[in-house]
């Protein structure tokens, strides 16, 4: 399992990203899987499932907006979670 | 050669650029449009170049720092963003064919031009003082003279806009490494910047720092919203459709970080003290006039010999190994506002790389004129 941070843009992803990794949670850029991104082409992040909460954590000090969080389990597809 | 046309293009580069560029080649595509390796490094190189710009020029969010191919592409994505047929726009008289010939392609638009002797920036304010309160639409302003490198007053003219509420772009292309450049303390929508110049990037590059969000010139693909046939709403990708020239923004970053090490004022003074010494020593020739200032000028200097066509003198100092640039330098306004539209100047542009031994061997070669 591993959720997914949707963002608008590849600039918002990367520094999201990039201050999770600073952070010292592992974060992946990768496309936006279709079945999300009903716009067309879009980024998200990957992180593992344990890092949700210190995530957050980030996100929120960073200010950075994103469209969504997804989990994704396997044979479940995604699925929007809150916050 | 001895080059003194850094006011076009800085033409002798710090390593590091050409090094980043070959790098870029060597292990760079496209950013965005790919999850593989070379794709992650281009995105990378082109976050990097946006956040190290952001905090150098005081643009709070990356974002809003566009990859540009000029500092002409940015003005005429700012011009058309906030200038519509029939707005009236309030100009200085130093400005660029890169400014006046956008708004001369919108129809209907009312330009008031200031026109005050060149480096006296009180009769500026004062007189600009007099135009705002006559009411305008957009305010553009050059940071510096590319002819005559006389520094506008940018901070109070940004000041003067604001209290009014009268929205301000700044043609950086003539300051951009040598002088502050504050957009959110300036409160400016847009600031435009060349690359090659005083960035010591590669030409085909440029910022533009945005404050308003920007209207697109050109369409295409971002690698972002792609079912979309409206372009994103959001910044950068809004304005930067097409692929990325990836070696120019890798070269930029490097230039970027040279001007960052030397420190701007550091280079400023470097350059001001060679003009002062060209300025001088041009001077005790017969006949040459100088436009020069000590407090309100950076450095490009521009002069004519009476008598002489400019265009001749830059021939026969060109083939005598002086680069340097004759004519209207794009910018007629500047020599209507300074008396000198029927002739033209010879315009000295200094950079990093100049020296003093270079500025005596070229007066040298002037006295062989008289």
């Amino acid at each position: 399992m591993f959720y997914l941070i949707m963002c608008r843009s590849l600039t918002h992803a990367q520094r999201i990203a990039n201050g999770l990794e600073r952070a010292g949670i592992p974060a992946r850029i990768l496309r936006s899987p279709v079945e999300i991104s009903p716009s067309g082409c879009s980024h998200s992040v990957r992180i593992p499932a344990q890092s949700l909460s210190r995530t957050l954590t980030v996100l929120n000090r960073m200010r950075l907006p994103y469209l969504g969080i997804y989990v994704s389990a396997a044979g479940y597809g995604y699925r929007e979670v809150e916050p | 050669m001895i080059y003194l046309d850094s006011a076009a293009t800085t033409f002798q580069k710090p390593p590091t650029v050409v090094r980043a560029m070959n790098e870029a080649m060597d292990t760079m595509t496209s950013p965005g449009r790919g999850d593989y390796g070379p794709s992650a490094r281009a995105s990378q190189t082109l976050l990097t170049l946006r956040e190290e710009a952001a905090a150098l020029f005081h643009v709070g969010d990356p974002e809003r720092v566009v990859l540009t191919t000029s500092a002409t592409h940015g003005l005429n994505i700012a011009i058309r963003t906030l200038v519509r047929p029939g707005s009236t726009v309030l100009l200085t008289g130093l400005e660029h064919n890169a400014v006046t010939r956008p708004l001369a392609a919108i129809p209907g638009v009312r330009l008031r031009t200031i026109r005050t002797p060149l480096f006296r920036p009180d009769l500026f304010l004062a007189e600009l003082d007099r135009q705002l309160d006559q009411g305008a639409d957009v305010m553009i302003c050059t940071h510096v003279s590319n002819v005559f490198g006389y520094i506008l007053p940018v901070k109070e003219i940004a000041a003067r806009c604001r209290e009014r509420e009268i929205p301000l772009i700044v043609d950086a292309s003539q300051s951009a490494g040598l002088l502050p450049i504050d957009l959110e303390g300036w409160g400016a929508e847009f600031v435009a910047m060349p690359g090659h110049k005083g960035l010591y990037g590669p030409q085909g590059t440029g910022l533009l720092l945005c404050r308003a969000t920007g209207e697109p010139i050109l369409e295409g693909g971002t690698g972002s919203e792609s079912r979309r046939q409206e372009m994103p709403e959001f910044l950068p990708d809004r304005l930067e459709a097409g692929t990325h020239n990836v070696p120019g923004a890798a070269g930029l970053l490097a230039g970027l970080r040279f001007v960052r090490r030397k420190r701007s004022d550091v280079l400023l003074h470097h350059e001001v003290h060679l003009k002062d010494l060209a300025a001088e020593g041009l001077a005790k020739e017969p006949g040459v006039q100088v436009f020069r200032s000590r407090a309100h000028q950076s450095g490009v200097l521009s002069f004519r010999m009476l008598g002489k066509d400019p265009g001749q003198v830059g021939d026969w100092l060109s083939q005598r190994g002086v680069a340097l640039r004759a004519g209207l330098h794009c910018a007629p306004a500047a020599h209507e506002t300074a008396g000198t539209l029927e002739t033209g100047t010879l315009r000295l542009s200094f950079s990093a790389f100049n020296t003093p031994k270079e500025v005596e061997r070229f007066l040298r070669i002037m006295a062989r004129l008289r």
